[in-house]
């Protein structure tokens, strides 16, 4: 791996810079508190879907294992539970043996904020909220630019997407709009298979989240976001539950992501708040973990400890910064945002 | 040969669906639900189409050891292009279709490499460059002098592009020959 300096994208560096303070602005002026947080810690949420950096802490004769976070949930909901009310990190997080794309790096910048009394139909107003005033925040700040190269001129055409409402698509709805799927074989993990097959998918030794995933990729993303507004596409299967709280009906869990071009940018949960049912999906994720090879890190139990002693009704959201910024910026990369890399 | 998808890389050679076809892409993309993918566009070496396939990064994909091999470009008709191999003096027919377009900007007796598969031409590597004289070409009117403006031209190949205002008959320009676009005009 290299280091890689880029100065040249210092210009759109600034830019980057700037979406940064206006997330701040924006979420300041709505009381959230902004929280620092460690990114090391000796323990983590189990997850089955993603793998994590391992490091040594060494003092004396002694060691101790620490591993950089993939997210900030496990610090902040404690915090939540000591009743701090709303609030947000806006910082690094680590994913590891993600290879670094147009879209993402294994070290990137989150913001993650939770309200509490609200649900994720709540955030989801929040969220288009802080897009209105980003969007607005640049084309004021555009203008005042506006003698700079014709280049720029250009690049700001780029996002032709109004911000005065979501367009709601439910994942029942999605796929059967856009992958002939319908409602009953998209819960039978049987069915399913069985269509995946006919549409040419294989399927032979994948499971159904790993078969449902690629035909959501392949069918479904490339449409959202596309029809002049952002999209929030809602109500997953429970088998992508997570942290979210699962709707009445027991198939789909209280979750959304949004997207503008066809790029995931955030995803939410009305957060589970059922320590015993947290802990369950908790030792199901780390067993699979374990089956997939992965880094055997400890289980987080003090977050199950700070879920007993009560998390407070509330809603989260993690999105991806350099993503976010990229979009608005016009950029087909968030490469171009960087001045630093370090690349393969 | 099988590989994981998650080991493709741009100029591999695949069998998808029963055809072979170039990767153009490869991007790998975690989306925080279910197995990683790897986002490919692939280019069908039959068509000259190019489609977006998405792989889960664990699925086995099938290489195919394709050869390229540098050939003389001989000449063309309303079907295929005519190719020799310089060292066994065979002749190789590449059908149009294969081609999408690439045929009008090639200069007969130009060398360039031709994808072989079980000694079955299947089609042609794109230069990334080509240099071809300009035939014909408008007088620019005078004191048109924004940059940005172009004007039609012929190619000796008989191809026309657009070009700048100030190339003229007898110029040598650069054209992608993928795009048709003109690149720049060399120097003199």
């Amino acid at each position: 791996m290299k280091i890689v300096t880029k100065a040249e994208n210092l210009d759109n560096h600034k830019k980057y810079i700037f979406i940064l303070k206006l997330i701040d602005d924006f979420l300041q002026k709505k009381d959230y508190q902004k929280i620092d947080l460690p990114v090391l810690s000796p323990a983590l949420i189990p997850e089955s879907y993603l793998e994590v950096f391992e490091t040594e802490f060494k003092f004396l004769d002694k060691k101790e294992k620490l591993y950089l976070t993939p997210s900030p949930e496990l610090f902040l909901k404690r915090l939540l539970a000591y009743k701090i009310g709303n609030c947000y990190y806006l910082g690094k997080s680590f994913r590891n043996s993600d290879l670094p794309s147009s879209l993402h790096s294994f070290e990137f910048t989150m913001l993650e904020f939770y309200k509490v009394n609200a649900d994720y139909m709540n955030i989801a107003d929040e969220v288009l909220e802080m897009l209105r005033y980003i969007n607005k925040k640049l084309k004021t700040q555009n203008s005042k630019l506006k003698t700079k190269t014709k280049n720029q001129k250009l690049k700001n055409q780029n996002l032709k997407l109004s911000f005065d409402k979501w367009e709601k698509i439910s994942v029942v709805e999605a796929f059967e709009k856009y992958a002939d799927i319908f409602e009953k074989e998209l819960f039978d993990h049987q069915l399913f298979l069985q269509k995946a097959r006919k549409k040419g998918y294989q399927v032979e030794n994948f499971s159904y989240e790993d078969v449902w995933s690629q035909i959501y990729v392949s069918e479904i993303e490339p449409h959202l976001g596309k029809n002049g507004y952002p999209t929030l596409i809602y109500d997953y299967p429970k088998e992508f539950a997570a942290l979210a709280k699962l709707n009445p009906d027991g198939k789909t869990a209280q979750r959304f992501e949004f997207y503008i071009n066809g790029i995931e940018l955030g995803d939410c949960y009305t957060e589970l708040a059922d320590w015993k049912e947290q802990e369950e999906r908790f030792l199901k994720e780390d067993k699979q973990r374990k089956k997939l090879g992965k880094i055997n890190h400890p289980i987080d139990k003090g977050f199950i400890q700070a879920l007993k002693y009560g998390l407070p009704d509330c809603a989260g959201i993690a999105i991806g910064v350099e993503r976010l910024a990229m979009v608005f910026l016009g950029f087909d990369s968030i490469d171009k945002l960087k001045v630093i890399d370090i690349i393969l | 040969m099988k590989i994981n998808a998650g080991n493709l890389k741009k100029g591999d050679f695949i069998l998808y669906q029963n055809e072979i076809w170039q990767v153009q892409k490869a991007e790998f993309y975690a989306p925080g639900k279910g197995a990683a993918l790897m986002k490919t566009k692939i280019w069908n070496v039959k068509t000259s189409k190019n489609i977006d396939i998405t792989f889960k990064s664990g699925e086995e994909v099938e290489i195919v050891e394709v050869e390229s091999r540098l050939m003389v470009f001989l000449y063309k008709d309303n079907e295929n292009l005519y190719f020799m191999d310089e060292k066994t003096f065979n002749q190789y027919s590449v059908p149009l279709t294969a081609v999408s377009g690439l045929e009008k900007y090639l200069k007969e007796g130009e060398k360039l490499y031709v994808y072989i598969f079980n000694d079955v031409p299947l089609s042609v590597r794109p230069p990334l460059s080509v240099r071809l004289k300009v035939v014909k070409a408008e007088e620019a009117v005078k004191g048109d002098t924004v940059s940005s403006a172009k004007k039609p031209v012929t190619l000796e190949t008989g191809a026309v592009i657009m070009a700048p205002l100030f190339i003229k008959e007898g110029d040598i320009v650069i054209v992608n020959p993928e795009t048709g676009e003109y690149t720049g005009r060399e120097g003199k």
